[in-house]
């Protein structure tokens, strides 16, 4: 199976940050980028939190995405501030549409895409135990984690023998494209999930006794200068709350 | 028998939370096209009945359809959609698991009814529209105001019962749509 960029790469990664960060970074970026709550006074903090992502994806050393993504990010920033306000209509449109697609979306799934890729689960579960949640979520949520790649790669490889068959918009057969897609994901991810059950009995997952883990996390220098950038837009919303702003 | 949950059943409810939250992402990408943001309400459920319904065949304890229901709440907070999905989803989540209790984890009907209960979770991402329509805008204004106006025209006050009714019976829908799939080619396959 080729490498993807969802998967961690625990050899070659380089500055690691506590997965708890991540989580708090990931729901900052929910709340304020994608979510966009936020007040006038300080619009300048969410291209502030849009960068994060961008150096934290340099510093795990994913380059190539990295700078894909800033040209992409830039380039249409550039064609709303410029472009759109001379366009009507239609073409106005479909540049609105790739523009709130792009610059709201794109923080968001990067900041994914590096949580994804930098954190294993046993660093996760390990966060998720120091957090005290019970295991009821944790197991489920480490699966998913786990499991999101898995389910694009399948896709993927179904989408083409499905392409191959002539099942697909142009091909003839658009009724089952739906049916003979869903059928096949729906075969493999439950064969996985007895696979991924018999991985997890053999780890002592979900047994009577407290699990420990070799993982080391912790707070360290790189963790204050995120938590301190995540918190900056929450202290805002509660001043101005208070009336202070 | 074990009325716990163990490790197996968390796992089957991380496997097809994830492969129902795929799903629903994928769709709900139309939701940039101001027409298709009510209309979400009829696809969403239809297409995730097929998982859902196959997720039920491996229901037997207490506690997994609504571990799912929460689940899809913290997807949604942390995807942008709001909090609001997990505190519907909670109770919807719920009252679909006690349903499905009620037929002994086994009844094909009772199976198609929690599917539309369960379906109700998607009504979370559109309170905002109707609670606080400014304030949902104000914050959006990178949308547009073409895109704006064409939304607002969509959501009047009296769409929130329908799009209620409409997610819940759309996922009854999807439920019988899981449930032939179910019938033509996993209980075939000797999956189910």
């Amino acid at each position: 199976m080729r490498q993807s960029i969802l998967q961690s790469d625990v050899d070659a990664r380089g500055l690691v940050i506590d997965p708890r960060t991540k989580l708090l970074l990931l729901i900052t970026m929910a709340v304020f980028v994608l979510g966009s709550v936020g007040i006038a006074q300080l619009s300048f903090i969410n291209p502030v939190l849009c960068l994060i992502p961008f150096c934290l994806l340099l510093l795990s050393r994913r380059i190539k995405v990295a700078v894909v993504s800033l040209l992409i990010y830039a380039l249409i920033y550039l064609v709303t501030m410029l472009v759109m306000p001379h366009t009507t209509g239609l073409i106005n449109f479909l540049l609105l549409g790739t523009s709130v697609v792009v610059m709201r979306l794109l923080p968001g799934i990067l900041t994914g895409m590096y949580v994804l890729s930098s954190t294993t689960v046993s660093e996760f579960t390990a966060a998720m135990q120091r957090m005290h949640i019970t295991e009821k979520l944790t197991i489920p949520l480490s699966v998913m984690f786990r499991f999101f790649p898995t389910v694009a790669d399948e896709f993927s490889s179904i989408n083409d023998a499905m392409l191959m068959r002539g099942v697909s918009f142009g091909g003839g057969n658009v009724g089952k494209m739906l049916e003979y897609r869903l059928v096949p994901l729906m075969t493999c991810s439950v064969k996985i999930g007895e696979e991924l059950s018999a991985a997890a009995l053999t780890r002592g997952l979900g047994g009577s006794v407290r699990r420990t883990n070799v993982c080391r996390i912790g707070f360290h220098l790189a963790d204050a200068v995120v938590i301190t950038l995540c918190a900056a837009p929450y202290a805002g919303l509660l001043l101005s709350r208070c009336g202070v702003l | 028998m074990n009325n716990k949950l163990n490790a197996k059943d968390l796992i089957n409810v991380g496997i097809f939370t994830a492969v129902y939250f795929v799903l629903v992402f994928a769709v709900a990408m139309l939701g940039v096209i101001p027409i298709f943001m009510p209309l979400l309400c009829v696809i969403v459920p239809i297409i995730g009945g097929v998982p859902f319904m196959l997720f039920l065949t491996k229901v037997k304890k207490f506690g997994m359809i609504l571990i799912m229901s929460i689940l899809m709440g913290i997807l949604m907070l942390l995807t942008g959609m709001g909090y609001y999905a997990i505190i519907v989803g909670l109770v919807s989540g719920l009252i679909a698991e006690f349903v499905y209790k009620g037929g002994g984890y086994k009844s094909a009907s009772k199976a198609v009814l929690t599917s539309g209960l369960f379906s109700i979770w998607i009504i979370g991402n559109y309170i905002p529209l109707f609670t606080n329509i400014e304030g949902y805008f104000a914050t959006r204004q990178s949308f547009g105001q073409e895109y704006i106006d064409a939304l607002t025209g969509l959501m009047p006050a009296w769409m929130c019962p329908v799009l209620l009714v409409a997610a819940f019976i759309s996922g009854i829908i999807g439920g019988l749509f899981g449930r032939a799939l179910l019938k033509k080619h996993f209980a075939k396959a000797g999956i189910v």
